[in-house]
C-alpha cells in the first residue's frame, strides 16, 4: 500500500505546478485529460482563495492598480511566497517586498510604501484590544524619574515611514472619505497606524512626532525620545503629542525603572 | 454530543450580514462562522462574534486545521483553536475529513483523502488528539471532490461513521457534499445513508454548488438544488432532524434569502417529523 505522505507529496507538487500533474497523476483514477481538467478546479480554487485574502489585506493596493491587475500580482506573489498557514489572514506578510521588486509595478513607485502602510492596518484590526488604564497616574511620576518613563503602546500600534504621501493616499481611498482628492506627490509622510477602539486610524505625522513615536515604539525611555524628537524638530511639542494619544487609548500605560 | 436541539435550523454568518443580523435578530436556532476568521487577538471581527455569541448559540467551523495532513498536526493551529473555543463557548466545533497542508506549504483548500485502514488509522489519532486539546468531542465533515483515489477502499461515509465509532467524535454529515460526489464519481447518493448511524451525526449542511462540463463544484454560492432537498428530506427521516446549517460563501445574497432557505430546511425537516408521528 502507497504511502499517504508520497500521494499527498505529488498531490501537491502537482497543485504546485501544472507539469508534475503525472505523478499525482499515478494515485488517480481516469484518464490523463479526465486528471488535469480535476486538479485545475483545485489550482483555481487555491489562487482565488489567495486572492482573496491578499485582496482584504491590500484594499487599497487593490484600487490603485484595478481589480485585473491586482488579481495577477496577487497570483505571480503566490507563486513565490506561497500561503503558510490554515489562517489566510497571515497571508501576505511580505507583499510589500514583493512589490518593491516586481517589475510591472515599478511605474508606481509609492506602491510598496503603501502595501507596507496596508499591512500594518491589517495587523492592527486584529490586535488585542487595549485596556483602559488611569491617565493621572502619569503626571504622578516624580519628576526626577520621568525621563526614564517607557511608554505601553496599544497592540498593533505601528509607523511607516515613506518619501510619498502614503496617509493621504490611503485616506483618499477609504470607502468614506468625500474630501479633496487631489495628492500633492512630493510630500513625504511618516504614517502612525493605531487602533482607536475597533477602528484602525491613519495620520501623518510631523517631523517630530514621527522620531519621538519610533524611538519610544521601539523601547527606549520618555527622555531619549524627547531628544530624538527636538533634534528631527525643535518645535517639537510632548505635551501636546502625548495628551492626543492618550486620549485615543494608543498610548496605554507606562512602567518606569525601579533603579533610577 | 452536540448542545443544540434537534429540531433547530441556523445560517453561516459572514461579514456583510453582521449588521442586519444585529438589529434584526431574525429567529434563527444558531450561527456558524469559520473558526480562522476569528483567530485574532482582539478587534472588530472578535466583538462582532461575542455579540453574535450573546444572542445565538454558535457553532466554529474549522476550514484550516487539514485534520488529514500526512506529515504532522498544526500545534500553533490548533492552539488558537482552542484559545477561540475558551473565547466563544460555542455550541459545536467541527473541522473536515480532509488535508490542506503539507511542509511549511498550505493550500487552503479541503483537499479529499484516499480512504484506506491507514488514514482511517491517522485520522483516529488526530481525532483524538484535538478532542483532548479542546476538552470537548468535535463533528466531521464529508467533503466535496473532484479526483478519486486508485486505492481507496471504502466509502467516505463509512469511514466517516467508523471514526466515529473509534472517537467518539460526531458526524456532520454535508448533504451537499455527498450530491456532488454522487454526480462526480457516479453512485447513489441515497444509498450512503444507510452508511451512517443516526446517533452519530450533529449537523447536518446544506449547500449551493456549480455545474461546470462534466463536474458539480461545492461554491456555496448558490441556493440548495432540488436534488438536494430530496436528499436532505430522505436524511431527515432517517436520522430524524439533526441541526441544521445553511452555508453560503461566495456571492454571498440578501439576508432574506438565506432566511428563506432555512425555512424551507425547517419545514421539511418538521414534515419528516409529522409523517413519522402520523
Amino acid at each position: 500500500m502507497p504511502e499517504l505522505l508520497d500521494i499527498q507529496r505529488d498531490l501537491a507538487s502537482a497543485l504546485h505546478d501544472a507539469d508534475a500533474a503525472a505523478r499525482a497523476g499515478r494515485w488517480l483514477a481516469g484518464d490523463a485529460v479526465l486528471i488535469e481538467q480535476r486538479l485545475a478546479i483545485y489550482r483555481a480554487n487555491v489562487a482565488v482563495a489567495g486572492t482573496k485574502a491578499l485582496g482584504a489585506a491590500y484594499p487599497v493596493v487593490r484600487q490603485v492598480v484595478g481589480e485585473a491587475f491586482f488579481d495577477g500580482l496577487a497570483r505571480a506573489y503566490q507563486r513565490r511566497v506561497p500561503s503558510t498557514s490554515g489562517d489566510l489572514s497571515e497571508h501576505g506578510a511580505a507583499f510589500a517586498a514583493f512589490v518593491a521588486e516586481f517589475p510591472h509595478t515599478q511605474s508606481l513607485p509609492y506602491l510598496a510604501d503603501l502595501a507596507r502602510l496596508e499591512w500594518a492596518v491589517h495587523r492592527a484590526y486584529g490586535a488585542a484590544d487595549a485596556k483602559p488604564w488611569d491617565r493621572q497616574t502619569l503626571a504622578q511620576v516624580a519628576p526626577a524619574r520621568q525621563s526614564s518613563i517607557r511608554l505601553a503602546w496599544a497592540a498593533g500600534t505601528d509607523i511607516v515611514d515613506s518619501n510619498f504621501p502614503i496617509a493621504r493616499v490611503w485616506r483618499i481611498h477609504q470607502p468614506d472619505f468625500d474630501g479633496e482628492f487631489r495628492v500633492d506627490g512630493s510630500i513625504r509622510e511618516c504614517a502612525l497606524v493605531a487602533r482607536e477602539g475597533f477602528r484602525v486610524v491613519v495620520s501623518a505625522l510631523a517631523a517630530g512626532d514621527a522620531a519621538f513615536t519610533a524611538s519610544s515604539l521601539a523601547g527606549a525611555a520618555l527622555g531619549a525620545s524627547a531628544e530624538a524628537a527636538l533634534a528631527a524638530d525643535p518645535g517639537f511639542d510632548l505635551g501636546h503629542l502625548l495628551g492626543r494619544l492618550m486620549a485615543a487609548n494608543v498610548i496605554c500605560g507606562f512602567s518606569t525603572d525601579k533603579d533610577d | 454530543m452536540t448542545s443544540l436541539p434537534d429540531r433547530t435550523v441556523g445560517i453561516g454568518l459572514r461579514q456583510p450580514h453582521y449588521r442586519e443580523v444585529f438589529e434584526r435578530t431574525p429567529v434563527l436556532g444558531f450561527l456558524e462562522v469559520h473558526s480562522e476568521n476569528f483567530f485574532l487577538d482582539g478587534g472588530a471581527s472578535v466583538h462582532a462574534l461575542e455579540r453574535a455569541r450573546a444572542a445565538y448559540p454558535i457553532s466554529l467551523h474549522g476550514v484550516g486545521l487539514s485534520l488529514g495532513s500526512a506529515d504532522a498536526l498544526a500545534h500553533q493551529h490548533l492552539a488558537k483553536l482552542a484559545r477561540l473555543v475558551d473565547r466563544i463557548e460555542p455550541a459545536l466545533v467541527s473541522e473536515h475529513l480532509s488535508w490542506s497542508s503539507l511542509g511549511t506549504r498550505h493550500f487552503n483548500d479541503l483537499l479529499p483523502m484516499p480512504r484506506t485502514r491507514e488514514v482511517l488509522a491517522l485520522l483516529t489519532e488526530r481525532v483524538d488528539r484535538v478532542q483532548s486539546t479542546l476538552k470537548r468531542s468535535i463533528l466531521i465533515e464529508n467533503v466535496s471532490a473532484y479526483f478519486e483515489f486508485h486505492d481507496s477502499d471504502m466509502t467516505e461515509t463509512a469511514l466517516l461513521d467508523e471514526l466515529a465509532r473509534r472517537t467518539g467524535c460526531g458526524i456532520l454529515f454535508d448533504v451537499n457534499n455527498l450530491y456532488v460526489n454522487a454526480v462526480n464519481f457516479g453512485f447513489d447518493p441515497m444509498a450512503r445513508l444507510g452508511e451512517l448511524s443516526a446517533a452519530a451525526i450533529g449537523e447536518m449542511h446544506l449547500a449551493g454548488h456549480t455545474c461546470t462540463d462534466g463536474c458539480l463544484i461545492d461554491t456555496h454560492g448558490a441556493q440548495v438544488c432540488d436534488e438536494v432537498w430530496a436528499l436532505f428530506e430522505a436524511a431527515c427521516r432517517r436520522f430524524g432532524p439533526k441541526p441544521t446549517l445553511i452555508e453560503w460563501d461566495t456571492d454571498l445574497p440578501a439576508l432574506d434569502v438565506l432566511l428563506g432557505e432555512a425555512a424551507t430546511a425547517g419545514s421539511i425537516a418538521r414534515r419528516t417529523v409529522e409523517v413519522a408521528c402520523a
